[in-house]
């Protein structure tokens, strides 16, 4: 079963009187559990269909169907709140609150759901022990290694228990080691936990990681 | 109430910036306070005039007296009730040394007690005043000041040369009077009430009277009964101007009506700088939190919820430079009365103190500045879209 279903997808941007193609006509469908990879050059239109498949942001034309919602018939606050449920966003330079500590962190998805204090801070500790880091979870993010920081991002995507994950460069920021770890980490949440992953690298060897690879070039899927 | 830590981080974030700010909303705050509470306590006695009341004055100024005679013509003026003599005194404890100043005027006790149902005064307390020619009352803010009782003695010595007799004056308490403010708002019970007779007597008999106080039986008709009363004295030396009592004290504080509009615009132009100066650091602090606006986004915070914690932020911000300010503004309202120089010319005032009008109309100043300089940047973050937000980092 598709959990990810593009269809015909086109993004195009304006700049002044300019028209830039990002995507044109993308056909892109990713099972349930799948682990895939997007590859390509910079500018390739790689993080514009991640962003369309994440929801945060809109097609020009042609229609993205996630976990069995047509995105465009959300409205914005519809969106934001079927995000909240449904996407799990991995950056790549982490983008962690500075002022909140790692549990703090990763609790801030789940301000928005129903759940008392001691629950929200139960399943976020919990996310940090998933991640390796329940010891780290009083520590502020300048207080941890860039590896350690991503596995805090990667416990605050996955807290709210979504069926998708996408990730953006996860390892981009990173050295081998660390980056090492963080797939590992991803391929186990794949394997173990059933999440459908979409990452977008340039990385060959964090793309081997995954099960299928898409190449894409100049808005236009090739592989 | 779930945001509130969230909220709180936030402030703590910049802990340099967000006390310069808070400091410079409570130093604004406290202005607002101290300045709304000097205009009031200027202008609180106009409440209690009464519209039954008229004061009649020499034409030229206050500081010429009328002659005693004019008294029997007044009475006879149709629709007058009754008149009262009344002098200003401007006695103080030790000759002109007015740190402990207080209102003291010579009366003409029966008529002007019973047209001021204002003051309360026991029944026995009000005949040992009248049986006693030397006697006087107080109201209970100046008799707690001093610690005066009843069959207590003192003296004052007046300023004015019309009144000094070589000698102080001599006064013994024969009562002390209270109020009802909630029927008689705006009542002062910092005064002092002695025989005109006394004074008069004491002075030679060469003295005039200052005002005349007429109660007349139909509002209504002040206008008309005022200028009646002028009429009669036209063609004197000593011509006559004849208003209403609220008038009559307005014309008192019309110099202080140019102050309230000069402190009012200090107010105004100091609450003006500081919604500037909030405005500034509530743009500083969203713009360092592009990357954050959009990451809450991302991870389905609604643009509402997000535009709504940055203007509870800067609403807290105001808060807590309205409480600061509030304090301050207490504490340096209560301590004005010891101060040199300014201590001498507040003192006069009756409850001067921040009401808890103006602690509120602070404290909401504060929050609907904070507010205000929030409204910017909390628009610009709810329209903001996240794809431009992360780009730009």
């Amino acid at each position: 079963m598709a959990v990810v279903e593009v269809q015909q997808l086109r993004k195009v941007y304006h700049r002044d009187s300019q028209e830039i193609t990002v995507l044109d006509g993308i056909d892109l469908t990713v099972p349930e559990g799948e682990f895939v990879a997007l590859m390509g050059p910079s500018g390739s239109g790689k993080t514009t269909l991640l962003n369309l498949v994440a929801g945060i942001d809109r097609p020009t034309s042609g229609r993205v169907t996630v976990a069995g919602t047509d995105l465009a018939a959300l409205s914005e606050s519809a969106l934001a709140r079927w995000r909240s449920r449904t996407i799990g966003f991995i950056f790549q330079f982490y983008n962690l609150i500075p002022v909140l500590t790692a549990v703090e962190n990763v609790e801030l998805p789940l301000l928005l759901a129903n759940l008392t204090r001691k629950e929200r801070r139960e399943r976020a500790l919990t996310a940090l022990r998933v991640v390796g880091l329940a010891d780290r979870s009083g520590h502020y993010p300048r207080q941890l290694s860039g590896g350690q920081e991503q596995r805090v991002a990667i416990a605050r995507a996955i807290v709210t228990d979504p069926k998708v994950l996408v990730a953006d460069e996860p390892t981009g920021d990173l050295d081998a080691r660390s980056a090492e770890e963080i797939l590992a980490l991803m391929e186990a949440l794949n394997r173990d936990f059933r999440k459908t992953i979409v990452m977008v690298t340039h990385d060959p060897r964090a793309s081997q990681r995954a099960h299928t690879q898409k190449h894409l070039d100049k808005g236009v899927l090739t592989a | 109430m779930r945001y509130l830590p969230y909220i709180l981080k936030h402030l703590r974030r910049s802990w340099i910036r967000t006390t310069s700010t808070v400091l410079a909303m409570s130093v604004c705050i406290f202005l607002f306070c101290t300045l709304r509470t000097f205009v009031e306590a200027v202008t609180w006695n106009l409440k209690s005039a009464s519209a039954t009341r008229l004061v009649t004055r020499h034409a030229v100024s206050l500081v010429f007296l009328l002659p005693i005679a004019y008294k029997e013509r007044i009475a006879a003026v149709p629709g007058v009730r009754s008149v009262a003599m009344v002098n200003w005194f401007g006695g103080s404890r030790r000759p002109n040394d007015f740190t402990d100043f207080f209102p003291n005027l010579a009366v003409e006790a029966e008529p002007y007690l019973a047209m001021h149902p204002e003051f309360l005064l026991s029944e026995d307390q009000t005949r040992a005043f009248l049986a006693d020619l030397r006697g006087c009352i107080v109201g209970r803010r100046t008799a707690e000041r001093f610690g005066w009782r009843i069959g207590d003695t003192f003296q004052l010595e007046s300023f004015i040369p019309y009144y000094r007799v070589g000698h102080p004056f001599e006064f013994v308490v024969r009562g002390i009077f209270d109020t009802d403010l909630a029927r008689f708002p705006g009542t002062d019970t910092t005064a002092m009430f002695f025989h005109f007779k006394y004074l008069h007597e004491a002075t030679g008999e060469r003295i005039g009277v200052g005002t005349f106080v007429i109660e007349i039986a139909d509002p209504d008709r002040a206008p008309a009964v005022s200028r009646a009363v002028d009429a009669l004295f036209e063609n004197s030396d000593a011509q006559t101007k004849t208003e209403t009592e609220a008038a009559f004290r307005a014309s008192f504080v019309s110099m202080a009506g140019n102050l309230a509009l000069l402190l009012n615009s200090i107010a105004f132009a100091v609450t003006f700088t500081i919604l500037l100066v909030t405005a500034n650091t509530m743009s500083m602090a969203v713009r360092e939190r592009r990357t954050e606006i959009a990451v809450l986004k991302t991870l389905g915070f609604p643009s509402s919820l997000v535009m709504g914690l940055i203007l509870a932020e800067s609403a807290f911000l105001g808060l807590l430079g309205g409480g600061v300010g509030v304090l301050l503004g207490r504490e340096m309202i209560r301590a004005l009365p010891d101060l040199p120089f300014i201590g001498d010319a507040v003192r006069g005032f009756p409850n001067l103190g921040l009401s808890p009008t103006i602690a509120f109309l602070g404290l909401g100043t504060s929050v609907a500045l904070g507010l205000m300089a929030g409204l910017v940047p909390a628009l610009l973050a709810y329209r903001a879209r996240i794809t431009d937000m992360l780009r730009q980092v």
